[in-house]
């Protein structure tokens, strides 16, 4: 078994434990998400949602742990999700084949991207942002430790993108009432 | 608990010196040079025989020349394509006749190296590398083949035994539709550069190149419009090679082609050879004395398989022996794949019927209408 496999199979158990996480479960929701974890490794569901959603992300790992810990709000608030999904949307396309040029390729040869990140750093210690600074440096860590063959994959994956798509969704629905 | 002001630049600035020490910059590819030796001169020889059955229904054969000179075949073969118990089945043909298959990828051995629900596997590709032997082949989680995701593993001791399978990361979204059918070329500087192809919504070409250690350095998608996949390439010498691909549009079809004049880097869509194609897969292969051959499918169904050769670096083809050919428009002899053994013979493998798996031995002699 790769470090790869292992990895994937035991974040899809945290994540499906964060999941458990945001649902109003009450006051026992952090040691009913907290048990969903080994059930998920367990029963199958960890190891479905690695095949079919793929490795995850490092971002969305960390954001997890954050939905589980709890000790600050996620900083996935409506900004950096809708950043998120601006990008990674035509990005998908076209990666599935929308127009000539992939852009998933100069993940494995990310030197270029690497000095690209440099003044969105630079802009997230500007303003103050420090929760997706140190994202981004465990993001790039990550890759460092040769566990992601290509960038993208420890930057952001589907899941996450749904993920703020849903934050993006609940925002709008719950302006409507103040709106009107 | 508040952080310094200096420490998240500092984690940041340590992590993306790591990162940029860790990130390939490889030289810019070539292949290997193309082997190059004399056209055989033996008498025409042709033989065929059916290879062991492994399971009611195989397709999608794959070949490669063991250090040793034995050839070794796989693949894969269950109740039918796609069920639950199909498997990547392998084989070697010494003097002794063809071995008895094994199974080396199952469907529960994937799920269980790779951590990882898998519902089918599919198309393998052999590849020796000195004594190592490598096998890539497909898996699917869920949907048909469009979702496949890419495994490896690798053999030290000729197939006998096998690594546990790994999934390679080759697609951002949800790490899908990567298929190979055609085994890769050797370049220059150590690595391996696999033709690949992505069949979900869109379907294109692609080219996959590993370093030496196996790692993916480059993706690159071949310059095709929406319907060409399942490339296999030859290379022509260190920086030009040529890739057909199976026309995957409403027939009459033809072969797809596209060219590098990079070593790989790039790949430019050229004009669609002047053979048929029936949405089927083709084999290229480049023989030692620098002619190129084609096996392939007729115009209008997959009853007949065909062979051409090209002289002149793929600009012109003409027809060589018909391997198959029969009326029946339902029958079956597709999938084909090619090899030239040290040896100068000609080893062709392909589907027959669903039933089993066939391999035909020639030569250039046979080739170029010698009888046998």
């Amino acid at each position: 078994m790769s470090a790869i496999a292992l990895y994937g199979f035991l974040a899809h158990g945290i994540i499906f434990g964060a999941f458990v996480a945001a649902l109003p479960l009450g006051g026992r929701r952090r040691m009913l998400a907290l048990a969903a974890i080994p059930i998920a490794l367990a029963t199958g569901i960890a190891s479905f949602m690695h095949g079919v959603v793929g490795t995850p992300s490092l971002t969305l790992l960390i954001l997890a742990v954050w939905q589980l810990i709890a000790i600050k709000p996620s900083p996935l608030t409506y900004r950096p999700a809708l950043a998120l999904l601006s990008f990674a949307m035509p990005f998908y396309a076209m990666a599935l084949g929308l127009g000539p040029l992939d852009p998933y390729a100069p993940g494995y040869q990310p030197l270029p991207l690497l000095v690209a990140i440099l003044p969105l750093a630079a802009l997230l210690w500007w303003r103050r942002l420090d929760g997706w600074l140190l994202i981004l440096a465990i993001d790039l860590a990550g890759y460092a430790s040769g566990l992601f063959a290509n960038l993208w994959d420890a930057l952001f994956d589907p899941l996450l993108v749904f993920v703020a798509l849903a934050v993006v969704v609940r925002h709008h629905a719950r302006r409507v009432p103040n709106d009107g | 608990m508040t952080l310094p002001r200096w420490l998240p630049p500092l984690l940041f600035l340590l992590a993306i010196a790591a990162a940029a020490w860790r990130a390939p910059a490889p030289a810019a590819p070539e292949f290997s040079r193309p082997p190059s030796a004399a056209a055989d001169r033996a008498p025409a020889s042709f033989t065929a025989a059916m290879l062991p059955t492994a399971a009611p229904s195989a397709h999608a054969a794959t070949l490669a020349e063991l250090p040793d000179g034995r050839l070794a075949a796989a693949w894969f073969a269950g109740t039918r394509e796609g069920a639950a118990d199909v498997a990547v089945w392998f084989a070697t043909l010494s003097a002794d006749g063809w071995s008895t298959p094994q199974a080396i990828a199952t469907r529960e051995g994937t799920a269980e190296a790779t951590l990882t629900h898998v519902r089918k596997v599919g198309n393998p590709v052999l590849y020796a590398e000195g004594g190592r032997l490598h096998l890539w082949f497909v898996s699917v989680a869920v949907g048909g083949w469009a979702g496949s995701a890419l495994n490896h593993s690798a053999s030290g001791d000729g197939g006998r035994t096998w690594a546990p399978p790994v999934r390679l990361q080759t697609s951002p979204f949800l790490n899908i539709s990567t298929l190979v059918r055609a085994p890769p070329l050797p370049l220059a500087d150590g690595g391996l550069g696999l033709p690949a192809y992505h069949e979900f919504i869109a379907k294109h070409g692609e080219w996959l190149r590993f370093s030496a250690d196996g790692r993916i350095v480059d993706k690159v998608r071949m310059a095709l419009d929406r319907r060409a996949l399942q490339p296999a390439v030859a290379a022509l010498d260190e920086r030009h090679a040529l890739a057909i691909l199976r026309d995957g549009g409403p027939a009459p079809g033809r072969i797809r082609s596209a060219t590098s004049d990079d070593g790989g880097r790039r790949w430019t869509a050229a004009d669609a050879l002047p053979l048929p194609n029936p949405n089927a897969s083709v084999a290229l292969l480049r023989l030692r004395g620098g002619r190129l051959l084609i096996a392939g499918n007729g115009a209008s169904n997959r009853n007949e398989l065909l062979l051409w050769i090209s002289d002149d670096a793929g600009k012109n083809w003409r027809p060589a022996p018909t391997v198959e050919s029969v009326a029946d428009a339902e029958a079956e002899f597709s999938y084909p794949a090619l090899l030239q053994a040290r040896d100068g013979r000609i080893h062709l493998a392909y589907t027959w019927r669903r039933q089993g798996i066939k391999h035909a031995v020639f030569n250039e002699a046979w080739l170029d209408g010698g009888t046998p």
